[in-house]
């Protein structure tokens, strides 16, 4: 009996299914912008450090961070300028600059952290600092942070 | 008032509903079957079994003023139970209909329209049954809700105009249809909803907050808002009057609800694989998380617990409260490794969900996910009590009134987010 | 539950991953009716590298007794779990938890009880042989 027929992928010839850029809304600017708009980000994050002003720095990075295909540079320069900071923070502080973020940057730093940890080899972040920032954002942002790292598809 | 628990049994309800005096209740049991459990003093006593699904039963209904149960399941049939009475005995029985679905995947979910002359099927088809008696031909004949959904139904709910259903599904979005049938509907008036509604009117379509599939539907007792609860942890409510793009949604630090249930136009309960029903209030101007109907401190199943160290406080990260957590942690932080109970054989596996050591009991009065909430007393608008089953086989009937203070860690204080 | 088939992205929730270094790593891979986690277990030498491959593969030929345990790790991992929706519904959620920290636990201190008595017979070898030449 002629069995070919089960091999044929069907589901190819599904009109309503849900494909992988249609599971989040894509960033509506255009990826020379987003590109821009980070660089113009980094030199305002810079002077917020140069002032001291850490929970500045780390709003300002984490507002509007890009996600999505086709901004590759952006994105590595936003988590480098993320993790720059991340790494010059005392540990002493980290509880109250997490307590201070807004919800939004929170689950956004929650992206950054699980990002930076699946990273190979590392580059510049350490291991053990990342979690540091895991554990006291997890105990302000709880269980809940954490879920919306999975299901947000606005990888960053 | 404490919360009644009623332990049904050692698997999970997978879904329950009651008649309308509350003494049966209806329940699946991760099974293939229903069973019918009759209030007998304070305890409830199995009786009648409805055997007709050849697959996983996944969501029951039963109407209070027509007394009909109806059944969906992963077999892609639902059934109508009507109550037979035996000439001879005397005794009652519950007879089957088959109901032709015309869907090719699992029935996930069905709900009877207020007016209970229609019902309305979730399915994995990525289409919604809508079903209603066809008196010539005597059987339910099924229209079918299609677009624009992409991915499973996962949930449904009427609004109380009989034509109008929410629908929460995998697709991450929550819609409202219009499910309106010729011969069975009155011309409905307009609502916030829209003005003219044919079948299959798109009347609002709401994304979840950060790609979480919706899990749970509700409109609110007067119709006018839509409330929904989806798996990135948060709640949204929805003012259509307000625009297309009025959504309160609150952000929760604990795992994702996956009911919900209206008490009042301005409260809302909430459960989920936090094991514990949470309390929502608010209004157009917002809303905000206002405690758990679950009062850890009264409730008394810390005991064990407290021994170990884990019962001091609730833990700051939600339910991660367990034993074996805080041992983790010790040997994470403390390099304390001092683990309780005999190395791990290979009968291990088997040891892992029985109530066991004990040592790790959680502090909620459910033990394991909340299944399903529902309106236990009162009316629609004005609940008195609700009833919540759980994947650790319990039934418990909650006191709405009896609110306790939320003390999760990072719970209070940041919520009510407002993305309008 | 969910009749899934390979195109229903949407049923597949991001991974994570959660480290301390690049010999330290779990791997979570969420879905809606199961969960995959996977644990590359730190070896600092290459006696801990035998004595975890070795020891891994012993559980995992006996998978069937774990129940929640895969014949087979995700590569570039030791050992990989499968959590399912029929798994969740037969056994407590925070015992999972709890049984996969304490497995992992034993696993650790094995090995560990491994090497130290490989060590150990080592030095008695080589005190016994060395004896006869003292002789």
């Amino acid at each position: 009996m002629d069995v070919n027929f089960r091999k044929i992928d069907i589901d190819k010839y599904d009109e309503d299914v849900l494909l992988e850029d249609e599971l989040y809304e894509a960033d509506p600017r255009d990826p020379a912008q987003v590109l821009n708009d980070t660089r113009t980000k980094v030199n305002a994050v810079r002077s917020a450090l140069s002032k001291g002003d850490t929970v500045g720095a780390i709003t300002l990075v984490l507002d509007a961070a890009p996600y999505g295909a086709s901004v590759e540079e952006a994105k590595n320069l936003n988590l480098q300028t993320l993790t720059s900071i991340l790494n010059s923070t005392k540990a002493s502080e980290i509880p109250s600059i997490v307590k201070s973020l807004s919800q939004d940057a929170q689950d956004t730093l929650m992206k950054y952290l699980y990002k930076g940890m699946a990273l190979p080899g590392w580059g510049d972040v350490s291991g053990s600092v990342l979690l540091g920032w895991h554990e006291k954002l997890t105990e302000v942002a709880g269980t809940g942070c954490i879920v919306r790292a999975m299901t947000d598809r606005r990888i960053v | 008032m404490a919360p009644q628990v009623f332990p049904l049994a050692q698997i999970p309800v997978t879904s329950h509903a009651f008649n309308a005096d509350r003494s049966q209740v209806a329940v699946s049991l991760n099974s293939n079957d229903v069973t019918i459990f009759h209030r007998q003093g304070a305890e409830w006593a199995a009786g009648e079994t409805l055997a007709e699904h050849d697959k996983l039963i996944t969501s029951i209904d039963w109407a209070p003023n027509t007394n009909r149960i109806v059944t969906s399941a992963q077999d892609r049939n639902a059934y109508v139970w009507n109550p037979t009475v035996d000439p001879t005995t005397g005794q009652t029985s519950w007879k089957p209909t088959l109901v032709l679905l015309r869907i090719n995947r699992a029935a996930t979910f069905v709900r009877w329209s207020p007016n209970e002359d229609k019902f309305a099927v979730a399915s994995g088809a990525r289409a919604i049954a809508i079903c209603s008696f066809d008196p010539e031909g005597d059987w339910w004949v099924s229209r079918l809700l299609k677009k624009p959904i992409r991915s499973t139904v996962l949930s449904l709910d009427w609004h109380p105009n009989n034509v109008l259903l929410a629908a929460g599904s995998a697709d991450m979005k929550a819609r409202v249809l219009s499910a309106y049938i010729k011969d069975v509907d009155k011309r409905p008036s307009p609502t916030v909803w829209g003005e003219k509604l044919p079948f299959n009117t798109i009347c609002a379509e709401y994304a979840s907050h950060a790609g979480g599939w919706v899990h749970s539907v509700a409109f609110s007792p007067s119709g006018d808002a839509l409330a929904f609860a989806s798996h990135d942890s948060s709640i949204s409510i929805a003012y259509p009057q307000h625009g297309p793009t009025a959504v309160h949604t609150i952000k929760l630090s604990v795992l994702p609800l996956v009911t919900l249930i209206w008490t009042r136009e301005d409260e809302m309960i909430a459960a989920g694989h936090d094991c514990e029903p949470f309390v929502f209030r608010g209004g157009e101007q917002g809303w905000e998380l206002a405690g758990s109907l679950d009062d850890h401190k009264h409730s008394g199943l810390s005991g064990s617990g407290a021994g170990k160290g884990v019962g001091s406080g609730v833990s700051p990260v939600g339910r991660l409260n367990s034993a074996a957590f805080n041992t983790f942690r010790n040997a994470d932080t403390r390099g304390l490794s001092s683990m309780p109970g005999s190395p791990v054989s290979p009968s291990g596996g088997s040891t892992l969900g029985g109530s066991g050591s004990g040592e790790s009991e959680l502090f909620t009065v459910h033990q394991n996910t909340i299944t399903e909430v529902r309106l236990y007393e009162g009316q629609i608008g004005a609940v008195n009590k609700v009833s919540t089953s759980g994947v650790d086989g319990k039934l418990v009937v909650w006191d709405v009134a009896s609110v306790a203070p939320v003390s999760v860690g990072g719970l209070a204080g940041k919520l009510g987010g407002m993305r309008i | 539950m969910t009749y899934t088939n390979s195109e229903s992205k949407e049923v597949l929730l991001n991974p994570l991953t959660i480290s301390r270094n690049e010999n330290e790593r779990v791997l979570i891979e969420p879905s809606i009716n199961s969960i995959r986690l996977s644990i590359k277990i730190k070896q600092a030498d290459e006696i801990e590298r035998i004595l975890c491959h070795k020891f891994t593969r012993f559980m995992m030929q006996r998978a069937e007794s774990f129940i929640v345990l895969r014949r087979k790790p995700v590569p570039g991992y030791d050992i990989s779990f499968l959590i399912t929706n029929n798994i969740t519904d037969t056994m407590l959620k925070h015992k999972i938890v709890d049984f996969i920290i304490q497995f992992m636990e034993e696993v650790d201190k094995e090995i560990s009880e491994m090497k130290l008595s490989l060590n150990a017979r080592a030095r008695v070898v080589a005190e016994s042989y060395l004896a006869a030449f003292n002789a």
